[in-house]
């Protein structure tokens, strides 16, 4: 039998009693009595119909689920009667889940999903290590020569590979899509364990220079830019201006994620996603360098059963081999460092996700106590009403339900809203994934989340919700019932226990305030923090040169002094230039200067960051001049250099940096530089901390095919987009421009990470504040009420009202300063945790821990003053009378 | 309910059901002639209670031994829900008989044994 049809039964069952009555009422008729006698007689009969009804549904075999219905009804009947009350719990609950759920999808997704590969725990990724530049760079990318090496000597490794990703311009003539290319070893197929879709793999020959011009197509650009064509393999696609024949296609399934996001240097905060793969192949020059370029990201999968220890012992050995054998002017000391994938992807994000889940689990706590606190404070007003059922012979399981049964539908309701809030927040969520690790599709609901966080607020709710009952079946209901109930104030035991409550909220608010406090205060000071440069009316934008049309520096160059100088001319420009790297998206060129003179190998030399710039770029973000002058378009051909004050110092100490000389590399091969000028240092690599030693050479030095343009307007420069990139195409249509953002978008999204971790604690900070204030409001208001005739009585003996308020308030304010100490002892012991995420902010600043502090007292004291002032306003007449 | 009370419920339980089925055998009945007709047969030995019946015939209907159906009575102007037994019910009635044969017979055997031999 079906419920729905419980309706349609019960008429059914209603109509065959009402028509057999009517025959027995005939009958009775017919043997001679009055139509009233007849009725009489004939209900007589048929005797107690409700009892016939209940007797007759249990047949049906559906009682078990008509008494839940009537329990639903009954409690919802129950709730109906304290709206505030229900209200407070289901949304606190509601709040509790669906935040829990939601971090821990995020928290989840990001560190224990596992990556979507093949056995992705045998995935490591490998870097350098040198011990001279450690203190700099703890590791660094993987060079060409010291891969080959260990290619054909490791055995610990079913296969490695070693890639870069970059960007180029995709198509030929007009506007070119700008895509992400990853240039990959071939071994990348065998590392990750996947084949293409279509088509085939990159073979061994391919890694070899002159036979690299094959690409495999990753899905979603197979879809959206060559229509899903079936028949593209063979067929050519322009890349970077050169043809590139299409080999494969990869599985819809496949996702790489941006290997930008994890390199030791070069680190844009928007990187494009990888929609190319093409084989990486090594020139002999470079094969040849012992210590050449270190710019690869390495990745290796284990050999089943190696472990990641035994593989890095070994790779270290083979390199202490090329140590060995480095020429005595580049001596280093070599290793490795192995990290498995996932850590790797994770990285520094693995800190601020444990807090926010350490803060959600308090919110959700908080929550918890919450919902029991007013439950128990329910409980005792429900003891009368189950001592009286416990009188009438209800047994304790009865008891229990009868108990259970209207926080179970709080429970439920709750629940069921904090889990719908999850869904609709969790996709929202998705922009603040580590960039690292949003490279596999959207974020789902994480139901195991969704069923811990819920398992855990339906435990507190029942077993607070159990409590009436259990206090009732433990004590003779007579005993109740007899002592009058309003005189009669709650027990001693639920009264501390409630306390407890509070404090224990309190104590987790405060935590949370302070910590909150503690981040927005570091962003704060880190958004504050003089950077050196100036972002107002300067807009940015990437620009990526197809390497066919644009192969050298010379090509390149030349096209940029076009760009720039009908840029100058563009009414509204103040200043424009090109730098290697915009302000705040990383680093991409180390490198040693050698002071003229200096004959130290080249692992001792100082390592300076390096930058190439066209000569506006100062002026353009207001970076100072400390000495000297700029270089300017007069130098054009001619090895000038800018170096930052922290560059100047370490290179001639003491002495007037202004027309000494440097050389990078062979000074035999190259002219040395000769500096021009010093500039202030800044922070344009990272706002939290001041830039290493920089050194600024000119574009016409070098420059590559990615370049950082950079315009100060006169206006409002989201006016002057189009007109850049009118100038841009006017020069060359086969140049991509993506989108433009301005410089202080740029400062911001830098700290996009820590801006989401703050708003997020913020709004767990003031949630649990909130609750807090709601707890403290609901346990001193029960307590008044209690008390209603004791505070008559006292005032009724002369009390001052002041008195009765002071009463009032102490009892409330006890639990709220004993748990703000408890809350700043946690917050203290929890300081080592947060530390290393603050900037210029101790975690034990005892200005903040003071306001923390406040702002429960605050909240604390508004939270009492309501019930306080009922309690003074007791009439002692009305409050000795009633009952 | 104290346990020697629902036992006595049970035996008089499935004893209705058969006596139901029984009555049924005659042709299409509603609940009101049903017990009647007990009442009668057993010479009132059996007072019908109707907190009895209809949960039997709505029993008896769930497991498929009975079928119901809205019918106008032939002699009166009034519809009344006539319960038909079904080809599974008289299965049912014939094993529910002889397991009550049984029954009765071993409870004569140890009741009256004397009468047993003669």
């Amino acid at each position: 039998m079906r419920w729905w049809q419980i309706e349609k039964r019960n008429a059914d069952l209603e109509r065959e009693l009402e028509s057999d009555l009517a025959q027995e009422e005939e009958e009775q008729r017919e043997n001679g009595m009055s139509a009233e006698e007849a009725r009489y007689a004939a209900k007589r009969v048929f005797g107690n119909t409700a009892l016939i009804r209940e007797q007759t549904h249990e047949a049906w075999g559906w009682a078990m689920f008509e008494r839940f219905w009537q329990d639903v009804r009954y409690a919802a009947r129950q709730l109906r009667r304290s709206p505030g009350f229900s209200a407070v719990a289901v949304a606190t609950l509601a709040l509790g889940i669906g935040a829990t759920t939601a971090i821990f999808t995020l928290v989840y997704d990001v560190m224990l999903r596992p990556l979507p590969f093949a056995q992705a725990d045998r995935l490591v990724t490998i870097e350098e290590k040198i011990a001279e530049w450690s203190n700099i760079y703890p590791t660094l990318p993987v060079s060409a020569n010291h891969f080959t090496f260990w290619q054909q000597h490791n055995r610990s490794f079913d296969s490695i590979a070693v890639m870069r990703q970059d960007s180029a311009p995709l198509g030929a003539s007009g506007h070119p899509l700008q895509v992400g290319v990853l240039a990959a070893t071939p071994g990348i197929f065998s590392v990750l364990q996947v084949e293409p879709n279509l088509g085939r793999a990159f073979n061994a020959s391919e890694g070899q220079e002159g036979q690299d011009r094959v690409v495999v197509l990753m899905y979603d650009l197979w879809r959206e830019q060559f229509g899903s064509d079936p028949g593209i393999e063979g067929k050519s696609i322009r890349l970077d201006g050169f043809p590139y024949t299409v080999v494969g296609v990869m599985p819809q399934s496949f996702h790489m994620p941006s290997l930008q996001t994890m390199a030791t240097i070069g680190n844009t905060n928007r990187p494009l996603p990888v929609g190319v793969l093409e084989p990486l192949a090594f020139s002999k020059d470079v094969l040849a360098e012992d210590m050449g370029d270190l710019n690869y990201f390495g990745l290796g999968r284990l050999r089943a059963g190696v472990s990641v220890a035994a593989a890095k012992a070994e790779l270290d050995a083979l390199q202490h081999t090329i140590s060995d054998h480095l020429a005595a002017d580049e001596k280093a000391t070599l290793s490795t460092a192995l990290t498995p994938f996932q850590e790797q992807l994770v990285g520094n994000n693995r800190k601020p996700l444990m807090i926010l889940l350490v803060a959600v689990a308090g919110l959700l706590l908080v929550g918890c106590v919450n919902v029991a606190n007013l439950l128990l404070a329910r409980a005792v007003g429900q003891k009368h009403q189950m001592a009286v059922a416990s009188a009438l012979g209800a047994r304790r399981a009865a008891l229990v339900r009868m108990a259970l049964r209207e926080t179970a539908v709080l429970a439920v309701a709750g629940g069921g809203l904090g889990v719908l809030l999850a869904a609709g927040v969790v996709p929202a969520m998705q922009q603040y994934l580590p960039a690292s690790l949003d490279f596999r599709g959207p974020l789902h609901l994480d139901w195991a989340g969704a069923g811990c966080a819920l398992l855990l607020a339906l435990l507190a709710t029942l077993l607070a919700g159990a409590a009436p009952a259990f206090m009732v079946s433990s004590t003779a209901p007579n005993e109740v019932l007899h002592t009058e109930s309003r005189l009669a104030s709650e027990s001693r035991g639920s009264r501390r226990a409630r306390r407890v409550l509070v404090g224990i909220e309190v104590a987790i608010s405060v935590a949370l305030v302070l910590m909150s406090g503690l981040l927005t205060t570091s962003l704060m000071k880190l958004m504050a923090v003089d950077r050196g440069f100036t972002t107002e009316r300067t807009l940015t934008a990437m620009i990526d040169l197809p390497t066919e049309s644009y192969p050298d520096t010379q090509h390149r160059s030349a096209f940029y002094r076009d760009v720039l100088g009908r840029m100058e001319r563009l009414p509204g420009v103040e200043h424009a230039a090109i730098t290697s790297v915009l302000p705040l998206t990383g680093d991409s060129w180390g490198d040693m200067a050698r002071a003229a003179g200096d004959t130290r190998p080249v692992t001792q030399l100082p390592l300076e960051s390096f930058r190439w710039v066209s000569p506006e770029y100062f002026a353009t973000i207001h970076l100072q001049l400390l000495s000297g002058r700029f270089f300017s378009e007069s130098d054009w051909g001619r090895n000038v250099a800018l170096i930052s004050e922290k560059t100047a110092k370490t290179l001639w100490p003491g002495k007037d940096p202004i027309g000494q000389q440097f050389s990078r590399g062979d000074p035999k091969e190259e002219k040395p530089f000769t500096v021009v000028g010093v500039v202030a240092d800044a922070r344009t690599i990272s706002l939290a901390k001041p830039d290493p030693m920089m050194v600024y050479v000119p574009y016409w030095y070098r420059c590559q095919f990615v370049a950082g343009l950079v315009v100060r307007t006169h206006q409002d420069p989201s006016a002057m987009a189009n007109a850049i990139r009118q100038t841009i195409w006017s020069v060359d249509r086969s140049v991509p421009v993506p989108a433009m953002r301005t410089l202080g978008g740029v400062v911001a999204d830098s700290v996009a990470n820590q801006r989401f971790e703050m708003d997020l604690l913020l709004l767990f900070a003031v949630s649990a504040l909130f609750l807090a204030g709601l707890g403290i409001y609901g346990v001193i208001t029960y307590s008044v009420v209690q008390r209603y005739r004791e505070i008559g009585l006292r005032i009724a003996l002369g009390a001052q009202r002041a008195s009765v308020y002071r009463l009032v308030l102490r009892d409330g304010l006890l639990p709220v300063v004993a748990g703000a100490a408890a809350g700043v002892a946690l917050a203290f012991g929890m300081a080592r945790l947060v530390s290393s995420l603050l900037f210029q902010v101790s975690p034990y600043d005892p200005a903040l821990a003071a306001g923390a502090v406040c702002v429960l007292l605050a909240v604390g004291i508004t939270g009492c003053l309501l019930p306080a002032r009922r309690a003074a306003s007791v009439e002692p007449m009305r409050a000795l009378r009633t009952e | 309910m104290t346990k020697q009370q629902q036992q006595r419920a049970n035996l008089l339980q499935g004893t209705l059901d058969m006596l139901v089925l029984r009555t049924l055998l005659y042709g299409p009945a509603h609940g009101h002639q049903i017990g009647k007709h007990i009442q009668r047969t057993t010479n009132d030995f059996l007072q019908m209670q109707h907190g009895s019946l209809y949960p039997a015939l709505h029993r008896l209907e769930r497991r498929g031994w009975v079928s119901s159906k809205w019918e106008t009575a032939p002699d009166r102007n009034r519809e009344f829900k006539y319960y038909r037994l079904t080809e599974k019910g008289k299965k049912q009635l014939v094993a529910e008989e002889s397991q009550w044969k049984q029954m009765a017979e071993a409870v004569a055997r140890v009741m009256w044994p004397a009468a047993e031999e003669s």
